[in-house]
């Protein structure tokens, strides 16, 4: 009962601190009001450099985006927030599902169909798909992408499949990094604590000629091991090295060219069994040319290999080679088409053990794709509508397209009100028809030989609003799902052998908000909220009996609030609450948790924060079932770091 | 509770003290006033300026962020004997005199295109699109840790025939498009 005094007291500090703001003792002043024109009029060129601005997220340029639920999330508010590693940051996406299992796995996706295997969510950073063709998901404990060095995620939630690709069927994350440029000089940061037991970062950014700039860096952490739900600590701990480059050359007025890469190497710790080793390298190459001032063209190049050795459970080898060329031209009055050409070709090594596998356990897979999409401007500036289409090829169910057509209007220069309708597939992966358990006939569970796309088709309106020191933005959704994953008895009511079927359908609708607003030139609030509803049912004929439970694992609601204070004497405050709806069909309560970030800015050159995580309980779980002997919970931590700019 | 609610108050009234004693400002703000001091770093050659008198423009093309702060900011002000106005442009067609052109981010993610129709006419182009300096504008606002920062492509610049300050750039990151 204590736990639900804090989370009341945290609640009630949250709603109250709302309330005042708005009552008629109207503290909270406009920065309009606070910095007139005539004062900043007054400074010199250099003041006015050196003068600390406030700044909503700024919107993507491409209306494809615009028109589209997107939530942003700046390096700002990853510094506030205290996030430690990329899945944490993402939790600043109320447009996503994020729960974490034990100190390495993640759950993540978009409306909906979450789980540890979620299967309908693209994840790119700087364009290099992260997910795996075993189950359409990702690893999350090998994206461990430099905090500081990304420039901006971008959050799509809804189909993005037109331009993004296989997956992006219920969402896009984007984390795109900072240019070379501007990340030059030295940078030293560390840094540790209870849960963050250790981690140190060398960064280096130098020219290498007179349009080239380079960085390097290398980084490694040490994570604490989670904890069962007696108290008694799990063996979860594990440590991760990782180095690599960004390149960026601006060959002509017109050419730029990125090169970039990095390296890793991690261990894992278990309850039972060997440590699991994970190591991965990939390098990629983009290069982009202006034409003509109509016409632009753009490629990447990429390998990414990664392997990972879960003694005696499954191991992976799994090399990707992705080739992609882009087109965009604008054609007559107000046409601007894009369209584009991809090839990926895996090669994937699995290494089978007694209790499951994949077969074959060695397979080499290509995935042809193209697209074209044409924005239209009806009335420049004020109306815009784009229609377009991917089509992919794939082995298991050859030819899939994917429509989409998007209306923008622009109601005046800070509203914008859009909609869209859109057709996405989520193709098999190697789970869905490949993998057998146990590895010997008879088997409890067999891919189903004949399993096709899942089907969705979504439907979205949404309204954003952006003037002055307020950023606001609304999506509502309703989605149809047709051929989605069951699992069906061969021999019912006998619970097993069970064969992996496509004879569920489901839908899902809610809607997400966010707003970011700065109450004073020193407050800024940035709030979300969602609500979501999914319902699976399986069809006339289906013998499955998991009524989605299998498929989707998400709360109804979540919420957050992150405020952060500029005080005096260059320290910085920020406070960061979730509260999250229970997750009904895993017996997962709801719950909410406090993040608190002490900043210090003594000098340009060094930063120094301490970090309160979790805060509001000794241990709270988010995910997986109850009855789960494995199951941990995630602990109260805290951490210092230091970073020292040269 | 009733302890909690004094606490959040004393503490939001202390905020709100922190807050007018602001140091920060708003980006777009700011913004604006760049571009009415940049009037005083920029000599047009002579055959952009009709009379002695003739108002100096600043334009917006696209969706403009500025509200009314970039109007309040001008209003009553002169470079000389010109006073200056602020026009808004929904497609570059519309553009018939103006001195200082901030291009929007709505205006499109291709600003190459705009300024290819712009070129050589001696209009001081200014953005915060990405890389607009390396693709051919001439001044763009950088954003970073908090702070705006100006990048400037003098070579095109000298190219519509404008002469900025080395004041100004003295203070920016000089951009230089390498080849052509």
């Amino acid at each position: 009962m204590a736990d639900m005094k804090t989370v009341a007291a945290a609640t009630a500090i949250v709603f109250t601190l709302g309330l005042v703001c708005f009552t008629p003792l109207g503290f909270a002043q406009q920065p309009e009001s606070a910095v007139s024109a005539d004062s900043l009029k007054k400074l010199s060129i250099e003041q006015l450099m050196n003068l600390q601005v406030t700044s909503v997220s700024k919107r993507p340029e491409r209306l494809s985006q615009t028109a589209s639920a997107i939530q942003v999330i700046t390096q700002e508010d990853i510094q506030r927030s205290g996030a430690a590693s990329l899945p944490e940051a993402l939790r600043l996406a109320t447009n996503l599902q994020v729960a974490q299992l034990d100190s390495r796995q993640w759950a993540i996706s978009a409306r909906g169909f979450n789980g540890t295997a979620a299967n309908k969510l693209l994840v790119l950073i700087d364009g290099r798909t992260v997910y795996t063709p075993l189950f359409s998901g990702v690893f999350w404990d090998v994206q461990e992408v430099p905090l500081a060095d990304i420039d901006r995620i971008e959050v799509i939630s809804g189909p993005g499949a037109t331009l993004w690709g296989a997956n992006a069927v219920n969402g896009v994350i984007n984390v795109i990094t900072k240019d070379a440029k501007d990340t030059q000089g030295l940078l030293l940061s560390g840094g540790g604590g209870t849960e963050q037991h250790g981690f140190g970062t060398v960064r280096y950014g130098a020219a290498l000629g007179p349009s080239v700039r380079a960085r390097f860096y290398g980084r490694g952490f040490d994570r604490d091991a989670t904890a069962f739900p007696g108290g008694q600590g799990a063996a979860d701990d594990w440590y991760l090295g990782q180095g690599g480059f960004r390149m960026d050359w601006d060959a002509s007025s017109g050419t730029r060219v990125t090169l970039q890469g990095d390296l890793y190497d991690g261990r894992i710790a278990q309850d039972s069994g060997g440590d699991i080793a994970v190591s991965g390298r990939n390098v990629m190459a983009k290069w982009s040319h202006t034409l003509s001032e109509r016409s632009s063209l753009a490629a990447h190049l990429y390998y990414d290999r990664s392997h990972r050795d879960i003694p005696g459970v499954f191991g992976e080898d799994l090399d990707t080679y992705d080739v992609d060329v882009q087109h965009r031209a604008r054609l007559g009055a107000g046409h601007d088409v894009v369209w584009g050409l991809g090839y990926r070709l895996i090669n994937d090594r699995v290494v089978n053990s007694a209790s499951l596998a994949f077969l074959p356990s060695h397979v080499a897979r290509e995935w042809f794709t193209g697209f074209v999409q044409d924005e239209i401007a009806l009335v420049p500036n004020r109306l815009q509508v784009a229609f377009g289409s991917k089509v992919e090829h794939n082995v298991y169910t050859g030819f899939e397209i994917q429509p989409s057509g998007r209306v923008n209007w622009t109601l005046s220069p800070s509203t914008t009100l859009w909609a869209a309708v859109s057709r996405a597939v989520r193709t098999p992966s190697r789970v869905d028809r490949e993998l057998f358990a146990p590895a010997q006939p008879p088997y409890f569970l067999a891919g189903g030989p004949g399993f096709h796309s899942e089907e969705e088709l979504a439907y979205e309106l949404g309204y954003r609003h952006q003037q002055g020191s307020l950023a606001l933005s609304v999506a509502a959704f309703y989605s149809r799902y047709h051929g989605l994953r069951s699992l069906e008895q061969v021999n019912p009511p006998n619970p097993v052998p069970l064969v992996i079927g496509n004879r569920q359908d489901g839908e899902s609708f809610g809607a997400e908000a966010t707003a970011e607003y700065w109450l004073t030139n020193r407050w800024r609030v940035r709030a979300g909220y969602t609500e979501l509803r999914v319902h699976v049912w399986p069809n006339p004929g289906s013998t499955d009996m998991s009524r989605g439970a299998t498929e989707s694992q998400a709360p109804d609601r979540q919420f957050f609030l992150l405020s952060s204070v500029d005080l005096p004497a260059h320290l910085g405050l920020a406070a960061w609450f979730r509260a999250i709806d229970d997750i009904n069909n895993q017996l997962v309560p709801a719950y909410a948790e406090l993040n608190v970030t002490l900043t210090w800015h003594p000098t340009s050159k060094l930063d120094l924060s301490l970090v309160g995580q979790n805060l509001l309980h000794s241990q709270h779980r988010e995910f997986g079932a109850t009855a789960s002997p494995t199951r941990r919970d995630i602990q109260r931590g805290v951490y210092g770091a230091v970073a020292w700019h040269f | 509770m009733a302890l909690l609610r004094i606490t959040a108050a004393l503490v939001l009234v202390w905020a709100a003290r922190l807050g007018a004693q602001a140091t920060r400002a708003s980006e777009v703000q700011v913004k604006a006033v760049f571009l009415f001091n940049f009037a005083q770093f920029v000599d047009w050659p002579p055959e952009a300026v009709p009379d002695s008198q003739a108002p100096l423009i600043i334009g917006i093309l696209g969706g403009d962020p500025f509200g009314d702060f970039l109007d309040a900011t001008v209003r009553g002000e002169r470079r000389g004997a010109r006073p200056f106005a602020v026009h808004r442009y929904q497609r570059v067609d519309d553009i018939t005199r103006c001195d200082i052109l901030f291009i929007s981010r709505s205006a499109g993610d291709a600003p190459e295109e705009i300024l290819a129709r712009l070129k050589n006419r001696p209009i001081l182009t200014v953005s915060d699109v990405d890389r607009f300096a390396e693709r051919g504008g001439m001044i763009r606002f950088v954003t970073d840790r908090s702070r705006i920062r100006l990048q400037i492509n003098p070579v095109a610049a000298e190219a519509a025939h404008l002469t900025i300050s080395s004041k100004l750039l003295r203070v920016a990151e000089v951009i230089t498009p390498t080849g052509r």
